[in-house]
């Protein structure tokens, strides 16, 4: 073999085959970047050594990581955006009841900083939940859900439900971007993002991070997203999360024009590969070895995206079990049970958006409506799960980015009311991938105001510290990326001298909510 | 003993605080690791510096709060170093078998070694703990770190091949390569260099005929006039724009909650301007900073002061103010900190910064220049909130002056005897109306409540309302309320000579009722924008005065009223003729005559040049700029950087390892801005060159171009920087100047071809032994394609462009209150304008951009990713403005006459600036004649043509169009077309 080539078989992979296709027929070349397992992560870690080859390995990914055994190979949150009422919805106050109308106790408000919206307020009222809860066999203590969520409240056995959830923003962009990207200000990696860069992909032809939005039925959208929330901040953007999209191409541009079949575009992709090819034997940079193997990816993604979109050889008892709405395209149902797809495809961060969650007023006018979009779709996402074997290795995250007082904003009666936000306290879900099933962590003073511990003393949480009974968002993401395997504080990249990481100089690994 | 002992102690304190570095870190490696030679001289700065900043300054340096928990013992200076604590130091100076550090350093037990294990660093290497000891026996010299000290030329280094030198910067260049045993590539052939330098400096690609005369100048310093020839072309600004704009992060939108649009792009328009007449890089920083301090501040400075208002602004409800103030403040500071100093200031909001010298004073030092400025902290959601000002392009300007200067002529011509005789004759008395007040604000539960609470103006005899003068001008839109849901009450006097029946026009934001003296005359419970619609209502009023009371009800966002009285000609008429009477408005009266006057020759000149005046006036943009309060707001150390916890109270300064400001500069923006561009400065010269070379080379010297200081990456040639820094200055900061000599070099016009050999040794071409090939940038590769179609509209300036996007981007996102909530497609050659002027929606930026790797500007960025995935593959293959582009190209080809071959040639020579090859042109030839009869199958569709929104011409087969269609895009899909090489 001539030294110079036989040197080249020591390089990357990249490098390698940059020159072993020097002497194979270009028609053959796609298959040959195939099997050479070449860039076989599509979106992360070119540089790194595929496995290449099925679902379920990873590709890309940092070296060294996953720290330790994952619980978790994926997860899939629920994002219920707006901040859901967890007096309404979790946290049950039934002392409530007998404080209606009366003004919130100065020592529960204990010098807690208020939104604008209601800072100028001259009182207070307290606004009990004008529904019904019901105390639900976990399988331990029980857990208490409201009449609005039936169907989760019948998969609580399988629920790790965290009623001390806290964070310091008050107001929807910062919190969201804050529990989304660990800062409340813009610049930050989401999560999904830094999960696609830890830990690379388990499936070639599919991204590692995808992203659904959802209809909303009641059509009041009253806050924002930010592509920020799966953006890549300063981490390459091959990391930022792919909105999978109900109506035009699923994958931005995926699809070809009527007209150009699939001979038409292996047509042109071979005569892209010989000429590139020819470019790579002049210059030798490997990128274009790897701008060609992109090329051959592109073309099986416009394969494996519309199969995995293909949902209409699903059995009716599965779209019975994620409701009607999940026949239709872009619904939080329809998107669940896509989730699931996904998941079995070896997405690692699949996050759905639900908007709506915002309830300043007309609270029981509108989250009836927002509860039916979700409701039967959780659980029926959490039983697909158990059915198919999946649950034990999916994390399922359900939540929005604050809570709501258990004071009213604006006019209250018993029927309705609204609530402003509330950052000090408020409830959050997590099922399979490792967490403990049926339990119950943290609790609230009779006000739902603040986190308390089981004697009832009020707790005053610290971001720089672990304060059992309490969960900051921080200790959520160290907590989720415990479950993938990952020591949060190992996950980080440098940038501007520093070493970043999703949880910025915090977050703890709540080791009570995992098994 | 002791000391061994405590040191065990600190090593079990948790760092809770502070960064940790972990597997993932990337390593700043030095190009290459230094040998450890007994005779050799240390480089501190080179070689300890990053060992001392990377395993050591995080607990011992800077950080006081932290090295008070760590006994103390500091290593970030000789003086600290060598302090005896407990009978020992951490350094004994030539000495290193009695210095604690490479004691404590070398421990080979974990639990006593340094730095501690739960640190999170890694133990030091053997290499490096011999570097160490070296080091401290030749005397352990501290040296100020290389970014801190002003850049110095040394002498320019001797090469063997003094062939090679085109100018200084190859010596630099050469003289290492030959130090590691490399040759440089040789130089491009012609082709690829123009096609490179007009890539680099202009964001397209050359014509065929600029590659023509290039190529056919065989005179020599052909190459510089080429060179010339492009950094005199209009593009050039444009393209080198786009870099400053992600580093200032501009963006149409506020880029937080709502995201409304905001008036800005005049600034986007004068950093093209002021690239393309190449002011001095000094001028456009002082003005950016504080052209509203300068004397006597022109239009364009006073634009460029946009720059202090491109950080992301909120109005979301519930928003604190001085928390927003703050977070605006801060994005300030960081921004500045970055752009100009390569420095992470942003680490000493929270603390002391852990690896350079600047403490949380310094942090909040440099906040104090940048809390001042007279924009509310939350914006309003306003298109302009203030201050504002009529942002003009030049063109515009000369206009507006040609109108003026012909309406003055017109003018000065009337007869005035004349013109007094008309009006009195011809004026009716009209309601004169006296000085108007506006009430306070009364906020209240909902809009319902607050239409129907009758508030204390309301009531006779209140004494509670707090009347303040109002500059209400009849027929003009103001503010009122400025409260997100409440109202407020506008009284005045109308008075009239007789009786008369009068007319009000009334607009408002949202409801309005009107009480002519205290009786309801008007009430519109309407939701509307102040524009959106004029309630009319009839009054009649007897001789005498009037009390006019208005209430506006605003339901959230902005509010607003407008009041007209009577019809505007009769009151424009009885307005001047009082006004002459009083002795005075003679020029209006002249104005009024051949506005309103007698039909005449003059008269119709004077309305066609007003009209015409009006209506550029109309189209004139608003930009937002900074000015300065009165009384600066006293700024405070913040603990933890949270804007509630105020702890010392600190005035303005420069970080104090940079000195003071003189005491003779202006402790304010300008003061701060000739610090920046004093010729001590260390940093701003240093930062900014390496960010030119990082443009045309793919990587700076510097590769990480954000960070300067300890924790950055040490120059691949730190000369070379200094040189370009010293010659950028000595220059007149001349940015056009700085390009030319970069672009002259023989380091630059190498070929990019590689050797395996050389591209073990230095994958990235950190030494230069090739030239540069990177692909283009996101904007670059859209351009590049509209242009050798022959679709791009070169129109250069004006508000942001909206090209195709697939539906739903804005909407599945969008705040429904939110004026970019609904993406609406622009029509017309408006979508074929260059990538810099697309709108740049900051929290949802097209998709196209974001898949290149444009960064989102809602933060400052001064280094872009450069990845290579499939996704990038479809849109270059279906993105309509592609493939629209290359069904143009086709047909284009196809009306011209010739044969196939000729035409593949063509395409082939038009996008890739070269001619085809044989081979090239086969490949090209047998998949032509395979399209076209793919394109023939029975029932095939031809939505391929179907692309975008210009016109098909049907005369020209489809088949064969189709086929052409799909050529081009194979071209406009190589690597080759998507790569500067």
């Amino acid at each position: 073999m001539n030294p110079i080539r036989e040197h080249d078989l020591l390089m990357t992979r990249r490098q390698l085959f940059g020159k072993s296709a020097l002497g194979i027929g270009t028609v053959a070349l796609h298959q040959l970047l195939r099997g050479a397992g070449i860039g076989a992560s599509m979106f992360a870690g070119l540089d790194a050594f595929g496995q290449g080859g099925s679902q379920g390995k990873r590709h890309g990914g940092l070296p060294g990581l996953p720290n330790f055994t994952p619980k978790a190979k994926r997860v899939i949150v629920l994002f219920m955006n707006g901040g859901p009422s967890q007096m309404d919805l979790w946290d049950y106050k039934p002392k409530m009841n007998d404080e209606y109308d009366k003004d919130l106790p100065e020592h529960i408000r204990n010098g807690q900083r208020l939104t604008t919206m209601t800072s100028g307020q001259a009182r207070f009222p307290i606004c009990p939940s004008r529904y019904k809860f019901e105390k639900h066999d976990n399988g331990g203590d029980g857990v208490w859900v409201s009449e609005l969520l039936p169907h989760t409240s019948a998969m609580v056995k399988e629920l790790c439900v965290v009623k001390s959830m806290w964070t310091e923003a008050i107001n929807h962009d910062p919190a969201v971007t804050y529990i989304q990207t660990g800062s409340q200000l813009p610049g930050r990696p989401s999560m999904g993002a830094w999960v696609s860069y830890g830990l690379g992909s388990m499936n070639e032809d599919l991204p590692a991070y995808v992203v659904l939005h959802s209809k909303v039925t009641s059509g009041k959208v009253d806050q924002a997203l930010f592509s920020r929330l799966w953006g890549t901040g300063f981490l390459p953007s091959e990391h930022q999360g792919v909105a999978l999209r109900s109506s035009g191409d699923p994958v931005l541009y995926l699809n070809d024009p009527h007209g150009v079949d699939r001979k038409t575009r292996r047509q042109m992709l071979d005569d892209l590969a010989k000429l590139n090819n020819n470019q790579l034997n002049e210059f030798g940079d490997p990128e274009i070895a790897a701008r060609i193997s992109q090329y051959e990816m592109a073309y099986r993604m416009q394969t494996s995206v519309p199969d995995l979109m293909d949902t209409s050889k699903e059995p009716d008892s599965i779209f019975e079990m994620y409701g009607k709405p999940s026949r239709e395209a872009g619904t939080f149902a329809a998107n669940c049970l896509l989730a699931r797809r996904l998941a079995e495809r070896g997405v690692s961060y699949i996050q759905i958006w639900h908007r709506g969650w915002d309830q300043h007023g007309n609270l029981t006018g509108d989250l009836p409506s927002q509860c039916m979009d979700v409701d039967q779709a959780c659980a029926a996402l959490l039983k697909d799960l158990k059915q198919k074997g999946m649950l034990d290795d999916t994390l399922v995250v359900w939540g929005g980015e604050f809570g709501r007082t258990v004071y009213c904003q604006g006019p209250l009666t018993r029927e309705n009311y609204g609530r402003d936000h509330h950052p000090r306290a408020f409830t959050m879900w997590m099922a399979g991938g490792g967490v403990k099933p049926g339990t119950v962590y943290g609790q609230t003073d009779d006000y739902g105001y603040n986190i308390v511990d089981k004697e009832g003393n009020v707790i005053n949480p610290s971001v720089d510290e672990v304060t059992p009974g309490a969960v900051h968002i921080h200790d959520l993401n160290a907590t989720i990326l415990h479950q993938l395997g990952v020591d949060h504080t190992k996950l980080t990249y440098r940038y501007q001298g520093r070493d970043f990481r999703i949880t910025d100089v915090h977050g703890h690994v709540i080791k009570d909510l995992i098994q | 003993m002791i000391s061994k002992l405590r040191f065990v102690w600190l090593a079990g304190i948790p760092l809770s605080i502070g960064v940790i570095s972990g597997v993932a870190a990337t390593p700043i490696t030095p190009l290459k690791k230094p040998i450890v030679q007994a005779q050799r001289k240390i480089d501190f700065n080179r070689e300890i510096r990053p060992i001392l900043s990377e395993s050591c300054w995080k607990c011992h340096g800077p950080d006081e709060a932290i090295n008070a928990k760590t006994g103390g013992v500091r290593l970030d200076s000789f003086a600290g170093a060598t302090k005896v604590v407990d009978g020992m130091a951490p350094i004994a100076p030539k000495n290193s078998k009695d210095s604690l550090l490479v004691q404590r350093v070398s421990e080979k037990e974990a639990a006593l070694r340094m730095p501690p294990v739960d640190s999170g660093l890694k133990a030091l290497t053997s290499e490096q703990i011999a570097l160490l000891k070296q080091w401290i026996d030749q005397g352990a010299e501290y040296r100020a770190h290389w970014a801190f000290v002003a850049p110095k030329v040394v002498a320019l280094p001797k090469v063997k091949d003094e062939n090679w030198i085109r100018n200084p910067i190859d010596r630099f260049v050469l003289s290492k390569l030959e130090q590691e045993g490399l040759k440089p590539e040789s130089e491009a052939n012609p082709r690829v260099l123009i096609r490179r330098v007009a890539l680099t400096l202009t964001g397209l690609p050359p014509t065929v005929q600029e590659i023509q005369k290039y190529v056919q100048d065989s005179a020599p310093g052909a190459y510089v006039r080429m060179v010339d020839r492009y950094l005199a072309s209009p593009f050039y600004g444009q393209n080198q724009a786009r870099f400053w704009l992600d580093a200032v992060r501009y963006g149409d939108t506020h880029g937080l909650h709502i995201d409304n649009e905001r008036a800005i792009y005049p600034y986007r328009d004068w950093v093209v301007r002021a690239a393309n007449e190449d002011l001095p890089f000094d001028k456009f920083t002082l003005w950016q900073f504080a052209g509203d301090l300068m004397p006597n501040p022109t239009l364009e400075m006073k634009i460029a002061t946009a720059y202090i208002r491109m950080n992301v602004t909120t109005n979301e409800g519930g928003a604190i103010e001085e928390e927003v103030l703050t977070k605006n403040t801060f994005d300030r500071v960081d921004t500045t900190s970055t752009v100009y100093l390569g420095l992470t200031a942003g680490c000493a909001k929270c603390h002391d910064h852990k690896f350079d010298p600047i403490s949380q004073k310094d942090y909040y030092g440099l906040f104090a220049f940048f809390n001042s400025t007279k924009d509310a902290p939350l914006d309003g959601n306003l298109f302009a909130p203030e201050p504002a000002i009529k942002a003009p392009n030049p063109a515009q300007l000369k206009s507006l002056a040609d109108y003026q200067n012909k309406l003055a002529l017109l003018a000065s011509q009337v007869k005035i005897d004349e013109a007094k005789s008309w009006i009195a004759t011809n004026r009716v008395a009209q309601p004169a109306v006296s000085k108007w007040e506006v009430s306070q604000a009364f906020p209240g539960k909902n809009f319902d409540e607050i239409y129907d609470t009758e508030y204390s103006p309301e009531k006779q005899g209140a004494t509670d309302v707090i009347w303040k003068p109002l500059a209400l001008e009849l027929d003009k839109n103001i503010l009122v309320v400025l409260r997100e849901v409440a109202c407020a009450y506008v009284r005045g006097t109308i008075s009239l000579d007789a009786n008369a029946k009068v007319t009000f026009r009334l607009g408002s934001d949202d409801a309005i009722k009107m009480w002519i003296d205290g009786k309801l005359s008007h009430a519109n419970k309407a939701q509307r924008g102040v524009d959106q619609a004029t309630d009319t209502v009839d009054v009649e009023l007897t001789a005498g005065s009037h009390d006019v009371l208005f209430k506006i009800i605003n339901n959230g966002g902005p509010d607003g009223l407008r009041v007209g009285i009577g019809d505007q000609r009769s009151l424009r008429i009885d307005t001047t003729f009082r006004r002459v009477q009083a002795g005075e408005g003679e020029d209006q009266l002249r104005e009024v005559f051949l506005e309103l006057g007698p039909d005449s020759k003059s008269g119709k000149e004077y309305k066609d040049v007003k009209k015409k005046q009006v209506d550029l006036d109309a189209q004139i943009p608003l930009c937002l700029v900074a000015e300065e309060l009165p009384k600066p707001r006293q700024a405070y150390v913040l603990r933890r950087g949270e804007y509630d916890l105020r702890t010392t109270p600190v005035g303005r300064s420069i970080p104090t390892v940079f000195g003071k400001l003189p005491s003779d500069a202006p402790k304010d923006r300008l003061g701060f801005a000739q610090w920046l561009v004093a010729k001590n400065n260390p940093l701003v010269s240093r930062v900014f060159v390496n960010r030119i070379w990082q443009q045309h080379f793919g990587i700076g010297l510097v590769e990480t171009a954000e960070d300067f200081g300890n924790q950055g990456e040490w120059p691949s040639h730190p000369e070379l920087l200094d040189y370009l820094a010293v010659k950028f200055v000595k220059e007149g900061w001349s940015m056009k100047k700085l390009n030319k000599l970069i672009l002259s070099s023989a380091a630059f016009r190498q070929a990019t071809t590689s050797s395996v050999e050389k591209r073990t040794k230095d994958p990235k071409n950190r030494l230069i032994w090739r030239g540069p090939r990177f692909r283009l940038d996101a904007e670059v590769l859209r351009d590049q394609a509209l242009y050798v179609s022959g679709l791009l509209n070169i129109a250069d300036s004006g508000k942001g462009f909206k090209p195709y996007q697939p539906t739903g981007i804005w909407e599945a996102l969008g705040f429904l209150e939110s004026n970019t909530s609904r993406y609406v497609q622009d029509k017309g050659s408006e979508i074929y304008r260059r990538s810099l002027y697309l709108f740049w929606k900051r929290t949802s930026p097209h998709p196209m951009m974001l898949s290149f790797d444009a960064p989102m500007r809602e933060s400052c960025s001064v280094r872009r990713s450069r990845t290579n995935t499939p996704l990038q593959a479809l849109v270059t293959m279906n993105e309509p403005t592609f493939v629209e582009s290359a069904r143009v190209f086709a047909e284009r080809l196809l009306k011209f006459k010739a044969d196939d071959k000729v035409r593949l040639a063509k395409l082939f020579e038009i996008c890739l600036s070269r001619p085809a090859s044989d081979s090239e042109l086969n490949i090209l030839q047998k998949s032509l004649a395979f399209y076209q009869k793919d394109f023939q199958r029975p029932g095939v569709s031809f939505d391929i043509l179907a692309a975008g929104d210009s016109k098909l011409d049907p005369t020209l087969p489809k088949p064969k169009l189709a086929a052409y269609t799909m050529i081009v895009s194979t071209l406009f899909n190589t690597d080759e077309f998507l790569t500067q090489h």
